[in-house]
């Protein structure tokens, strides 16, 4: 099969190359609708996201996603699936079709109808209800060869009271051309289930890292999400945990560090729907270099909500002063029944009182500086459960000081 | 080679307001010398000197220490010679326990250079076995270890990690500002203890006080007393029993007299 660039790719072809892969009708007609949404959309608005080192339509969809999926034997004695979503199809396409583009809406912009008209390939996790899956899965996605587009997904269902553990990687040698990866991950968290998910971008130079995630919690619902943004020229990450339960809860942990040459945006979504529900979010950057990162968050408390509790921390360190970061956390509430709600922000150098502190005791100052920097990003770095990747991730966070 | 801090005309700034004028002193290696004085005189000004914090100007002077004039190393450096300041107010570091903090200062301490820092690091077992018998030392609880450094600490837990540090890292002339404060008769009993156990004849310790009170438990050779930024007396262990008694009024008037 000849790859196509967006410019070359139409409708009927992208609708042709679907059935010819064997695909559900109804998943060939929604390829079809999100492609011509598409082809219609304008550039999105985004204020500080600069795309205009990258022409995503001269660029041609690779025609597979490249993904490594680790379970462990145990987890699928117990009934625990993860496998690529396209084999997935076959196996469990009514769950796929009924939860498919339900977060992550797919003709929100421009580039959220790109990922749901083309996604080649991705993960499926299931796990079945009252199933505790201790150990963690893996998901690792790859960057195809350069110059090509990876749109890879992933589609979580933890079922009533299950649990499980998700790390999800986007891992690459550095670019020589810029690359587009935009990948959707969404998580449906069932009534009383607990999640962990660990995302983890730490893509090479020369990526634009374009994603959409979302996280639907049911009733009593745990979710303990821990974002991390390391690597890529541009990061655009527009995130959502929904509260849609009642007594659902969320702990929402981000470490992101943007490096010279870097534009790391996250834009962190809690949208409180449930009654009585919690959530936790503390995102900390690091910024170094002539490096630049945006925090875009946003608290949603909808009219249906009552006695939520809410808090958000956002806490940023420069380590340059040529070094830059934006924050724009936003609160909108549109209820009388608040319970509770906190906000905190800081921003600054590293604390020279620290610094002196540590140095007092025969500690140089790189290793006092990096000492600091990792006990600043600690509650990310403590929950990832894997020793190894936590290693690899601090090397990486080292390398960057 | 002299393990004596000596101290020559030193003037110190902090943002161009003069704080020390002029402080010449002497702290004998080995010995326990206190210094003395009113609040706001310069006596935690001149331990961030020795120690070399970045936020005070040394405008002129000299602190000689083992054979170098201290004031040209860094703080590090200053560390590695032997020198150590326990603080009067130590600093929080989130997200850095008490064990790794400790391994990384004996690491730093351990290190030579030209060598590889993973051959001259300390073995696991024998730092645990260290902090463990020095946290028993001081009573300490060993669920403390983990702990973020100085993090949500009380006055008196402050305190006493300062002297786990000075335990575990050994120096030869310990600068405590202030130890004494915010600690309970049970605490000041257990940090002079560790403090005594380290002192005399092994290392020179500059007790700084305003009170007499730590002075019952850590006995000096000497006493200087501070005032505006100067040493204005140096005496014996004596003094600093006068000075409790009439306060520092008295010296105050016979000075200007
Ligand atoms: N960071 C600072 N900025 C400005 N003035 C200071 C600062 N720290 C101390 N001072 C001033 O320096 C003088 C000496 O303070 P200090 O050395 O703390 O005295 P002591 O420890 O004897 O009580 C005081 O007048 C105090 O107000
Ligand atoms: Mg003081």
């Amino acid at each position: 099969m000849t790859l196509l660039t967006l410019k070359e790719l139409t409708a009927d072809i992208i609708g042709e190359r679907a059935k010819v892969a064997g695909e559900p009708h109804w998943l060939v007609e929604r390829r079809r609708e999100a492609w011509a949404h598409f082809a219609q959309a304008g550039p999105p608005e985004w204020r500080r996201t600069d795309l205009s080192g990258i022409d995503p339509t001269a660029l041609a969809p690779s025609s597979d996603t490249l993904v490594t999926i680790e379970l462990d034997a145990s987890l699928e004695r117990l009934g625990v699936v993860a496998k690529p979503l396209r084999a997935a199809l076959t196996s469990h396409e009514a769950l796929i079709q009924r939860y498919l583009d339900t977060a992550v809406a797919p003709l929100e912009h421009k580039f959220s109808a790109l990922r749901a008209a083309l996604w080649q390939d991705g993960a499926f996790i299931f796990v079945p209800k009252d199933v505790a899956a201790e150990m963690p899965i893996r998901v690792r996605y790859h960057l195809p060869p350069i110059g090509h587009t990876t749109l890879p997904r992933t589609l979580v269902i933890a079922e009533a009271h299950s649990s499980l553990t998700l790390i999800e990687e986007f891992s690459s040698p550095d670019q020589s051309v810029p690359s587009l990866a935009a990948p959707i991950s969404e998580i449906f968290a069932g009534p009383g289930s607990s999640v962990r998910f660990i995302s983890a971008q730490r893509w090479g130079n020369g990526v634009y890292h374009i994603a959409g995630q979302k996280a639907v919690l049911e009733q009593d619902a745990n979710l303990e999400w821990t974002s991390i943004g390391l690597g890529a020229k541009v990061q655009h990450i527009e995130a959502e945990t929904t509260l849609k339960g009642n007594g659902s809860q969320v702990n929402w942990y981000g470490a992101t560090f943007a490096g010279s040459d870097q534009l790391l945006l996250t834009g962190p979504w809690l949208r409180h729907v449930g009654h009585r529900a919690e959530s936790f979010m503390q995102f900390k950057t690091v910024v170094n270099g002539n490096g630049y990162s945006v925090f875009d968050g946003m608290i949603k408390i909808e009219h249906e909500s009552a006695a939520t509790s809410t808090r958000l921390e956002e806490h940023a360190l420069h380590l340059s002063p040529q070094a830059r970061n934006d924050s724009i956390p936003g609160l909108k509430i549109d209820t009388n029944s608040v319970l509770k709600g906190g906000h905190a922000s800081t921003s600054g150098d590293v604390d020279e009182e620290q610094l002196f502190y540590m140095q007092a005791r025969g500690i140089s100052k790189t290793e006092a500086k990096r000492m600091i920097v990792m006990g600043f990003f600690s509650p990310a770095l403590d929950s990832i459960p894997v020793e190894s990747l936590r290693e690899e991730l601090e090397a990486t966070i080292e390398s960057k000081i | 080679m002299s393990n004596d801090l000596v101290i020559k005309a030193l003037h110190a700034n902090i943002e161009e307001k003069e704080i020390l004028r002029g402080v010449n002193l002497t702290i004998r290696g080995g010995t326990i010398h206190a210094i003395m004085g009113p609040n706001g005189s310069g006596k935690s000004t001149l331990a961030s000197v020795i120690a070399g914090h970045p936020g005070y100007e040394v405008a002129s002077g000299e602190i000689w220490y083992k054979g170098q004039n201290i004031l040209e190393l860094d703080p590090d450096e200053r560390s590695k010679l032997g020198l150590f300041l326990a603080f009067q107010y130590p600093v929080a570091v989130p997200g850095v326990s008490v064990a790794n903090f400790l391994r990384a200062a004996l690491n730093a301490h351990r290190s030579e250079e030209g060598k590889d820092p993973k051959e001259t690091a300390i073995p696991m077992a024998q730092f645990r076995k260290q902090l463990r018998e020095g946290m028993q030392a001081l009573e300490m609880d060993e669920g403390f270890a983990r702990r973020y450094l100085n993090e949500g600490f009380s006055g008196g837990e402050k305190k006493r990690l300062e002297i786990l540090q000075m335990t575990m890292l050994r120096p030869t002339m310990a600068v405590m500002d202030e130890t004494d404060s915010g600690l309970d008769i049970d605490a000041l009993r257990i940090v002079a203890e560790g403090v005594n156990r380290l002192a005399h004849p092994d290392m020179g310790v500059l007790v700084i006080t305003h009170y007499q009170r730590l002075l019952n438990y850590i006995k000096p050779h000497f006493v200087s007393v501070m005032m505006d930024g100067r040493i204005v007396r140096d005496a014996g262990p004596e003094l600093a029993l006068e000075l409790e008694e009439k306060g520092y009024d008295w010296l105050r008037e016979e000075l200007t007299a």
